[in-house]
């Protein structure tokens, strides 16, 4: 299994090295000149021309890129233009936010799309399975700021259970940062009350976040069990008398959730990506909305970064499919 | 199949229902609590780009470092007035040469230290040496050996030439503390990395760095030694908490639902209604100094032709979009700067809108050889819907005259990148000038004096080199009762050549929780000063 790990990650190299030409290349399109953003509104053009000889901006493309590989490899992703700390120290604050919000999305996603999934594909073409249709359709054509400004509206301002904002209260003293995932660092201090802050806070943006991912895996799942339900083993089992809920909910469903499992690996792109509009209006404090403020100031270090750790976690993800449908599927590990 | 399907759907729903239960339990015993909590005010302004008052000096900086940091002078009330702050008085030489601040005895920075001239000497060096953004309007008329400290509370500068705006830009510049910055230095950065995430000031409020992250949120506490006391406040608000929202519908929401205690000042106007229609909030509407231009790029055909110009000037239907899209939230200004700011020729008229006239002045064009069938392009800054739909009016104006405009969607960085250069600038684009100092230099000057060619203020390329010599004259000018007649007559004759389109003076919009009182407001800052607010509750 290590083999197989260690083959995946060579095989990513390649991939985050093309990632990062493209990258650079394609953010020097842009026309935007970060010297003079970072100069600020009242500079004059010397001063933003020191700016540029200072960040080496004036020098040739790739011998600009020559040296961002060679500090990229040493892990220094460069300092930010505007807020003149390390990108690395930045992304390090921002990350955790953006992981708890696109795992427990992913949570509710799997937890719930799974099962349903099931349910439809065991009801195929009777009611459960028609309202579930209607269901997921709905979830991935419904545009999620929409249906985050309609949660926020019932659980925040009409039923007042739930905070329409941010990571936690504004008047609640944080936490002392330890790993960086507020709800962890909580625990850590002993904090319960910042953990239950940070858990309701929690709750809409996650359940906004997941409901592309769990219309789209109850689809999958619904044929996947479909399509297993036909095999000749089910009839044996059936015959041979396994009880019900053993048969559907062991042997049809780890049968049925391959294209599922590799379905999840692609959402979660989806979901960092997606989450940029759902940290937004949640004022979540995550990547998502550091992304996008580096684009609007082209903070070119900053989209460096990002675009190559999305491209690394993305990776990781992949990897961490491969690993469960070989879990699922021992043949496939032996096969590498 | 059948059984199955059958006993698939309860044994789910049952598992489902019983966790829906649950969690509405947990939700519905916790209801939530709002930010009721009488000392922390939760604050929706912007936060600037970094906490370094030396590296970035814009509007939500300004907003900022009101709060951190205190200045000699500051600005104060409505209208703007420049009063003694760290410094209880100064002198000017005759020459406009020589400048003298006297500062308060027994002041203290936030780390117990007492301030000193030497560290205004220190602070102004240090924005000299980073020669980012604030350090604009010093520049060419300081050198750092020329601020001196001839006793621990005189502070003397020795300029270069006269320049009038440098007192109206003293309050942009925070007084640091070096004792504090000093030990965080690396490779004679002058503690800039340091100091973009922590404080270092004497100010009405503290930084408290394990509360920031960049652009999200920061928490700031009270300073209770501040110089100026608390015995005009009763009762302060002890802590700030900046909350800033990025998205207008959740700014809304958390203003009507209590847990912000103010917006950021750029509420768009058709929120109005419904913030006055709540219980708990309002929205205040204060006149500032914010002009919205379209600029014309004087170098490029049919924009180097005066009456091409004059057709553009007249097709702007300016009333109409101040009253039907801004919702009457803005006064029209035909100046080049605030109307409500001195060295307004109020004898000079503007140009109205009058589409007849526009027509004789496109057939004059025309007839001098300006290219006026060109396809034209208009850059607006596509994240503000404002500038977008000013652009449509506009062109859909235009095409009634027979001139065809595009409206191109960009962003303020690439357009100040692509304003460096006249062949790079757009045929037109729209922007504000906010005030950066309260002084005309602050719009005219550094918009039509074509020394600026090259920043993105400067960027519609006018040249006339009468103008240039007004403003230069009152620039070095000292008195106001001089350098005002300097800029009137200057203002005449820019807008005699119309080179750019000018359009209206801005009214900010502020929804404000109505628990808070004492706010004061001034355009610099836009009532963010913190220390005369308290919260009823």
């Amino acid at each position: 299994m290590l083999r197989f790990v260690l083959r995946r990650c060579m095989l990513v190299l390649p991939s985050l090295f093309g990632l990062l030409v493209v990258t650079f290349l394609l953010i020097r399109v842009v026309p935007s000149d970060p010297a003079m953003a970072m100069a600020g509104d009242a500079a004059t053009p010397e001063q933003i021309e020191r700016l540029r000889q200072q960040y080496g901006l004036d020098r040739p493309i790739w011998e600009q890129f020559v040296s961002y590989v060679g500090k990229v490899a040493t892990l220094d992703l460069g300092e930010s233009a505007f807020s003149r700390r390390a990108v690395a120290v930045d992304i390090a604050q921002r990350l955790p936010a953006t992981l708890t919000l696109t795992f427990c999305a992913l949570a509710i996603s799997v937890f719930v799309g799974v099962p349903l999934g099931v349910v439809a594909g065991l009801s195929h073409n009777t009611w459960p399975d028609y309202l579930l249709r209607v269901f997921s359709v709905m979830g991935i054509a419904v545009a999620a700021f929409w249906f985050a400004i309609m949660l926020q509206l019932f659980f925040s301002m009409e039923l007042g259970w739930l905070p329409l904002r941010g990571e936690l209260s504004a008047t609640i003293q944080r936490p002392p940062r330890i790993t960086g995932f507020v709800v962890a660092d909580a625990a850590i201090a002993g904090r319960f009350d910042v953990v239950a802050d940070a858990l309701r806070h929690l709750v809409l943006p996650a359940l906004t976040l997941s409901l592309g991912g769990l219309a789209t895996i109850v689809r999958f799942t619904r044929a996947g069990v479909l399509d297993t339900l036909q095999q000749d083993f089910v009839f044996y089992e059936r015959a041979m008398g396994y009880r019900r809920r053993r048969l559907v909910w062991i042997y049809v469903l780890r049968n049925s959730v391959t294209a599922t499992v590799t379905q999840i690996g692609l959402l979660f792109g989806g979901l960092i990506a997606g989450g940029v509009v759902v940290e937004a209006i949640f004022d979540w404090p995550g990547i998502g909305s550091y992304t996008v403020q580096a684009i609007l100031t082209g903070d070119r270090q900053v989209m460096l970064a990002v675009t190559l750790l999305i491209g690394v976690v993305y990776a990781g993800v992949n990897i961490l499919t491969d690993l469960a449908h070989g879990l699922l599927d021992p043949r496939l590990m032996e096969r590498g | 199949m059948s059984g199955q399907r059958k006993s698939g759907g309860p044994m789910l729903g049952r598992r489902q229902a019983a966790a829906l239960a649950a969690g509405a339990l947990v939700a519905g015993t916790m209801r939530s609590v709002q930010a009721a909590d009488a000392s922390t005010f939760v604050s929706g302004f912007a936060l600037p780009m970094n906490l370094d008052p030396h590296q970035v000096y814009d509007v939500p900086m300004q907003s900022m470092m009101l709060n951190a940091y205190d200045n000699l002078y500051r600005y104060q009330n409505d209208p703007p007035q420049i009063v003694p702050w760290l410094a209880e008085s100064h002198t000017v030489s005759d020459d406009g040469l020589s400048w003298e601040f006297k500062l308060r005895p027994n002041i203290k920075f936030h780390d117990g230290s007492p301030m000193t001239a030497e560290d205004v000497v220190y602070s102004f060096r240090r924005v000299l040496a980073l020669a980012l953004a604030p350090a604009g309007a010093f520049l060419k008329i300081l050198k750092p050996d020329n601020v001196a400290a001839p006793d621990p509370l005189t502070v003397r500068f020795k300029l270069e030439t006269s320049y009038a705006p440098f007192f109206a830009a003293i309050p942009s510049i925070s007084i640091v503390n070096p004792r504090q910055i000093e030990p965080n230095v690396k490779n004679g950065d002058w503690g800039k990395s340091w100091l973009a995430s922590n404080g270092a000031g004497s100010g009405s409020y503290r930084i408290v760095p394990a509360g920031y992250r960049p652009l999200e949120y920061l928490d700031m506490e009270i300073n209770e030694g501040h110089f100026l006391g608390w015995s005009h406040n009763p009762k302060p608000v002890k802590k700030i908490a900046y909350r800033p929202t990025k998205e207008t519908s959740t700014r809304v929401l958390a203003l009507l639902n209590g847990s912000l205690d103010c917006t950021d000042p750029n509420l768009p106007a058709d929120q109005v209604e419904q913030i006055n229609a709540s219980k708990i909030a309002y929205v205040q509407k204060d006149v500032v100094m914010r002009t919205f231009v379209i600029r014309m790029n004087n170098t490029k055909p049919p924009f180097n032709n005066l009456n091409a110009r004059l057709c553009f000037a007249h097709a702007f239907n300016y009333m109409g979009f101040i009253n039907d899209i801004l919702g009457g939230y803005a006064t029209r200004d035909p100046y080049p700067m605030p109307e409500n700011l001195w060295g307004i020729p109020k004898d000079a008229k503007g140009y109205d809108y009058d589409l007849k006239k526009a027509k004789e002045y496109y057939a004059k064009a025309v007839a001098e050889g300006a290219p006026m069938k060109r396809p034209l392009e208009l850059h607006v800054q596509s994240e503000n819907e404002q500038s977008v739909q000013g652009a449509q009016l506009f062109q859909s104006d235009l095409a009634q005259i027979g001139i065809n405009l595009k409206v191109v969607g960009n962003i303020w960085s690439n357009l100040t990148t692509a304003a460096a250069k006249p062949d790079t600038t757009p045929d037109m684009w729209v922007h504000w000038v906010s005030t950066y100092f309260v002084d005309p230099e602050n719009w005219v000057g550094q918009m039509y004096d074509s020394q600026f060619h090259g920043t993105w203020k400067a960027s519609s390329y006018y040249k006339n080199d009468q103008v240039d010599a007004l403003l230069r004259k009152a620039r070095a000018a000292v008195k106001q009762e001089e350098r005002a007649p300097l800029y009137e007559e200057a203002i005449r004759k820019i807008m005699a050549d119309s080179p750019d389109i000018w359009i209206y003076n801005s009214m900010q919009l502020q929804g404000l929780n109505k628990r808070v009182k004492g706010r004061r407001f001034c355009t610099v800052g836009q009532g963010a000063e913190m220390r005369w607010i308290t919260l009823d509750g």
